[in-house]
């Protein structure tokens, strides 16, 4: 499967506009370098055709090229009413510099 | 899983030339900052004489300047994922606070006071004792993300404890590093301390989440990853070797006088680093933690804050003191040490558990 959407990240996204966006971050080290980290967002790209769109029971999920088929889990949590999107699964990559 | 998620990236793949080779960069600026200090000593008298309220201004910049893009990357809504790797975050939290800042303490004071009083002198052996503290005080924030990487660690749970060691710091370096000043009676005062907090910790942070939340709501997540912090992200390592140059510009005389003393400071900050990485490390082991949350986890707590331990080293002490040298060595030896952890993760990852199949990359 191109990634994985929990029911409970589906059920809230259904309530945010049922799309995601799954990307790369770049985090830079203080010593110099860099990863980047998937990350989840409840919104659409900026760049849509820059990701791959995949319409899952009843989500929309735009996902960066280099993470479908990773076996990553979009999953929600959160606490005190608080909640976020997270990929469960990836490790960080290099940075494209 | 594919069989290449297995293997870690060579230290090649994940490192640059730059980040790679930093000790010869610091070693590079130590002598770059001497040679200032002797043949033009005009400039840092010069910059020394922009002070505001015993704050010097130009280092106050170079400080921010290495601080605030480390703080501008923080996703603190990270911290909702608290609960998701719990003994994880238990064990690094626990190393990284209740126990590394006093096996530093103990490991320096023993070395520097101690093992080593024949060769340093008793007042510079409390200052050099001071930037070991100060060193042990604060967990890396940044350099753990390409430690996580070069191990493949879980990158959701790198930005957890991440975020949440940054809250965490925020309120508990200043109360130890105070106790464990007071403990080897250094005085300072606690305004002293709190300046430097809010100076190097509350206003960089602040000012970083004010950005990234302003940026990211005028311009996009995007633009603030790939082109804002692509642009301001460099900055820290440039800001860092300036400051080097700088602070041996104000050394020089020491480093001439006594350069045996580096590598005396070098060695309890060794030891301390091995020690931490084993106890998180074998803790992790003991609790059936997984490879790819043990790594990163006992990372952060043997790799360090060093930019805040030498901001808060300038600040209490001054630029010429021998606690900011003990900061300045701290940076020296860190890269060399954590890719020898680096190693040593991957040699022993099939004594770990698996992840979970729905988390592993």
């Amino acid at each position: 499967m191109a990634i994985e959407v929990s029911d409970r990240a589906r059920a809230w996204l259904k309530t945010k506009g049922g799309v995601a966006t799954v990307r790369l971050s770049p985090r830079h080290g203080c010593c110099g370098g860099g990863a980047d980290i998937a990350v989840a967002e409840a919104r659409a790209p900026e760049a849509p055709e820059r990701y791959t769109r995949l319409d899952l029971d009843g989500v929309t999920v735009h996902i960066d090229p280099t993470l479908v088929d990773q076996g990553l889990r979009l999953d929600v949590e959160g606490f005190l009413g608080l909640r976020h999107l997270f990929v469960e699964g990836a490790s960080p990559t290099r940075s494209k510099e | 899983m594919s069989d290449t998620a297995t293997e870690s990236p060579s230290v090649a793949e994940g490192m640059g030339r730059f980040e790679r080779f930093l000790s010869v960069w610091v070693a590079l600026a130590i002598v770059a900052g001497v040679l200032l200090g002797q043949f033009a000593p005009a400039v840092p008298e010069t910059l020394s004489r922009f002070e505001y309220a015993q704050v010097s201004i130009p280092v106050a910049i170079l400080i921010w300047a290495m601080i605030f893009p480390m703080m501008a990357q923080i996703d603190f809504s990270a911290v909702l994922g608290v609960r998701r790797q719990p003994r994880g975050l238990i064990i690094t939290t626990s190393v990284n606070w209740l126990i590394k800042p006093f096996t530093m303490f103990a490991i320096a004071w023993f070395f520097l006071m101690v093992v080593f009083a024949p060769l340093i002198p008793k007042p510079l052996a409390s200052q050099y004792l001071a930037g070991a503290i100060l060193l042990g005080a604060a967990p890396c924030t940044a350099m753990v993300f390409v430690w996580s990487y070069l191990t493949r660690g879980d990158a959701a749970y790198t930005l957890v404890q991440v975020a949440l060691n940054d809250l965490i710091m925020l309120f508990a370096f200043a109360p130890i590093v105070v106790f464990l000043l007071g403990v080897s009676n250094i005085q300072v005062p606690w305004d002293t301390v709190a300046l430097s907090v809010v100076l190097y910790i509350v206003i960089p942070l602040a000012a970083g989440y004010l950005t990234r939340r302003t940026l990211i709501a005028h311009r996009g997540i995007g633009w603030y990853d790939n082109v804002f912090m692509k642009k301001v992200g460099p900055i820290t390592p440039i800001g860092l070797i300036i400051t080097l140059v700088l602070l041996f510009a104000f050394q020089g005389d020491v480093i001439i006088a006594t350069p045996l003393h580096i590598v005396l400071i070098a060695i309890p900050l060794i030891l301390q680093t091995f020690l931490i990485f084993f106890i998180a490390y074998g803790w992790a082991k003991a609790w059936k933690v997984p490879h790819n949350v043990a790594a990163p986890g006992a990372m952060i707590g043997a790799s360090n804050f060093f930019e805040l331990a030498v901001a808060a080293a300038i600040a209490l002490f001054g630029l010429q003191s021998g606690a900011a040298l003990a900061t300045v060595v701290g940076v020296l030896v860190e890269v060399p040490l954590m890719l020898a952890l680096v190693r040593i993760a991957n040699k022993t990852r099939h004594h770990f558990p698996e992840a979970p199949a729905e988390a592993r990359g």
